[in-house]
């Protein structure tokens, strides 16, 4: 979806000058990585249960085909509709049409990072269909006319004060002070009537239950029963790898998808939705849709990157990776951000738009770390970068450089001659013991400075240490 | 073709089937040990484990002795915190109590200030009443009030998440089955928590004893 998007180098360098930016990243980040460590240290088992949940989601991915089946069995005798959609241009098909044949005005929508992905929000503008997003956050960003920048906390990149100006500009009668608790109390009365009007709700699935057909979803804040009770239709729209085989091996992603997230022990509200609305039930909607896509799925149940689709999108990765917490989420140009988003991107919108995204990672492995599930993110990073390299996608400039030091590296006396000249000249750059400015390495400078060499390379110290001991 | 085969010839080419004993059992074999991998308790006994996780969460807890006591403990907070009136959920065990002195209605009203549910189960290790939809069960009466205030039978107080999913799928499973954990709340300004985002801002767990029998 990154329609006419300056270059990812232009995104960063743009994000990296905005100090608003790094200081709303820097709030909700922090508080989140610490809710998480509290969240882990009273969780003695919690490796356990990343375990557990590891191999669950491998032996779904492994008889996918099995438990998707057995889901839209289950799911039609609840009376769901299933539908598959190959790509993302096939489900905004098949959600526009259902809205449309439900004569649909209104339609709420609970946060869904699939709905992002297959670009949900303008086909409902498109076919001319009123959206109303119901996470506070979403309301933030649709408000502001942005995507999310974090799959979590998807208006993470605006300070209290910035929502507070959209608050004042979009809500009537305006929030009467601009602090947090304010703030939600105002969007819980404009958006509170819009629930009870929707002729539609739209939901994402955090997991579809194959033994029973129902789809579950996870908030904290209860906009997604508000958008799913109220109207006659609704719709999930969920990724087919969301399959787990039964309630209890929900229970058991659950305890760690939320402990990762947001350091909670369970969201506020966790809740299965199993067909539309029963003979004498109270409340329910009439008819429940699931639109089931693939969208590279198969792809990469088929290749390399097969590991990511045990995912869960908790966000953990990006709360603790070095260089979104320094760019935020938009800087990265596709619907997920992040170390995920990194591994995603190129799957979804094609490698040569997204060859800058695997290389946008310090390899550092926190994000391999923290992950509930075991993915190997820096490795299957490293998988897009020989990728790309065997597809010749880099630029000239970086292909001969690179081929020229591969040239020096394979004769290592040349190697070392170089090491001893460089080393060398280096030292004539330093100042007080560091190098701050250096010619051709302004991009590197610019932001840090460099330890003043000692002169001589680490193979001639070496030499004279092993006499030193004869 | 249909998308459908398209999708499910592409999953099996990468993961060919496999025998659906097989893999049956292979589910079953994942959920072995529980132990090993789920919190301790917050406290031996069931209700102080369950209080002890509600409470952390923000909701506030009572304990009294039977079915009976429960308008009186509903008026009580219903007093605290001034409000007049309430919706009772159409659930026999709510109605037939003595609400002599509480304005009550059925109905749920979109800016509800106060209802009162029954929880059909409470679970020890993180807190969480179970609700589940049904003809004199609106998903709705959750969600719109600004005071939950729930009902939760001592003897419906399991340990762990797994047996509620055991008695969720020995049973025919509802439209809406939902675990309430906590009052809604939202981090979604500068990661700052906020209580009452789109759900009930309070809620309030009435624990009834055990000497509710006969029933």
């Amino acid at each position: 979806m990154n329609v006419a998007l300056p270059p990812f180098k232009e995104r960063a360098r743009a994000a990296l000058a905005d100090r608003t930016l790094k200081l709303a990243i820097d709030r909700t980040t922090g508080t989140a990585e610490a809710k998480r460590a509290a969240a882990v240290a009273a969780f003695p088992e919690f490796d356990a249960a990343r375990a557990r949940g590891r191999a669950i989601k491998d032996h779904v991915i492994a008889n996918l085909g099995h438990y998707l089946e057995m889901f839209e069995r289950n799911a039609t005798a609840s009376g769901a509709h299933v539908h598959w959609a190959v790509d993302d241009a096939e489900a905004r098909a098949i959600v526009t049409r259902l809205c449309l044949d439900a004569k649909a005005k209104v339609v709420t929508r609970s946060k869904s990072m699939l709905g992002e992905e297959i670009g949900l929000p303008h086909a409902l503008a498109d076919a001319g269909i009123e959206r109303v997003e119901t996470d506070l956050a979403e309301h933030i960003i649709q408000l502001a006319g942005e995507t999310p920048s974090h799959i979590i906390w998807p208006a993470m990149h605006r300070t209290r004060e910035q929502v507070a100006e959209l608050f004042n500009a979009s809500h009537q009668p305006p929030p009467e002070a601009d602090d947090p608790a304010t703030m939600v109390q105002s969007a819980r009365r404009v958006l509170r009537e819009k629930f009870l009007g929707a002729d539609v709700g739209i939901s994402g699935a955090n997991f579809l239950v194959a033994d029973t057909g129902a789809t579950c979803t996870v908030t904290n804040e209860g906009n997604a029963e508000l958008t799913t009770t109220p109207p006659r239709v609704h719709i999930v729209t969920a990724g087919i790898e969301k399959i787990v085989p039964s309630t209890a091996h929900a229970m058991a992603l659950l305890r760690i998808l939320v402990r990762s997230a947001t350091g909670g022990e369970l969201t506020q509200y966790t809740t299965f939705h199993c067909g539309p609305k029963r003979p004498g039930d109270a409340d329910g909607p009439e008819e429940m849709h699931i639109v089931l896509v693939d969208n590279g799925r198969t792809k990469m149940l088929a290749g390399e990157f097969r590991e990511m689709l045990r995912c869960i999108r908790c966000g953990a990765c990006m709360n603790h990776c070095v260089v979104y917490r320094q760019i935020g989420g938009h800087a990265y140009g596709g619907t997920y951000p992040g170390p995920m988003g990194s591994v995603l991107t190129p799957v979804l919108d094609g490698l040569a738009a997204a060859r800058d995204l695997p290389n946008a990672c310090t390899m550092n492995g926190r994000c391999a770390e923290v992950c509930p599930v075991g993915i190997p993110i820096p490795t299957l990073l490293r998988a897009w970068r020989r990728r790309s390299w065997r597809e010749r996608l880099e630029p000239g400039a970086l292909r001969a450089g690179i081929g020229l030091w591969a040239q020096v590296a394979y004769r290592p006396a040349l190697y070392r001659l170089a090491s001893r000249i460089g080393v060398r000249a280096l030292r004539a750059f330093g100042r007080d013991g560091w190098i701050g400015s250096l010619p051709l390495a302004g991009g590197w400078t610019a932001y840090r400075d460099l330890p003043r060499p000692s002169g001589r390379t680490f193979m001639e110290q070496y030499r004279d240490q092993q006499k030193g001991r004869k | 073709m249909t998308a459908r085969d398209t999708i499910l010839n592409a999953v099996l080419a990468a993961c060919p089937a496999g025998d659906a004993r097989a893999v049956a059992d292979a589910a079953a074999a994942l959920l072995d040990d529980p132990d090993s991998s789920r919190p301790p308790l917050a406290a031996p006994g069931l209700p102080e484990a369950f209080t002890l996780k509600a409470t952390a969460l923000g909701a506030s807890v009572e304990r009294v002795a039977n079915m009976a006591s429960v308008p009186e403990a509903v008026e009580r907070y219903l007093e605290r915190h001034g409000l007049a009136g309430l919706s009772v959920q159409p659930a026999p065990a709510l109605t037939a109590l003595d609400w002599t002195g509480i304005a009550t209605h059925d109905h749920i009203a979109a800016d509800e200030p106060a209802a009162l549910g029954l929880a059909l189960y409470g679970i020890a290790e993180s807190g969480s009443l179970v609700v589940h939809s049904g003809p004199d069960a609106p998903i709705l009466l959750s969600f719109l009030p600004l005071h939950h205030i729930v009902v939760l039978r001592e003897s419906t107080l399991l340990p762990w998440l797994e047996d509620y999913a055991a008695r969720l799928e020995a049973a025919s499973v509802p439209r809406n089955a939902i675990l309430i954990t906590g009052p809604s709340g939202t981090t979604d300004i500068e990661g700052s928590y906020v209580r009452g985002a789109h759900g009930p801002g309070f809620l309030h767990i009435i624990i009834t004893g055990t000497d509710d029998i006969p029933e």
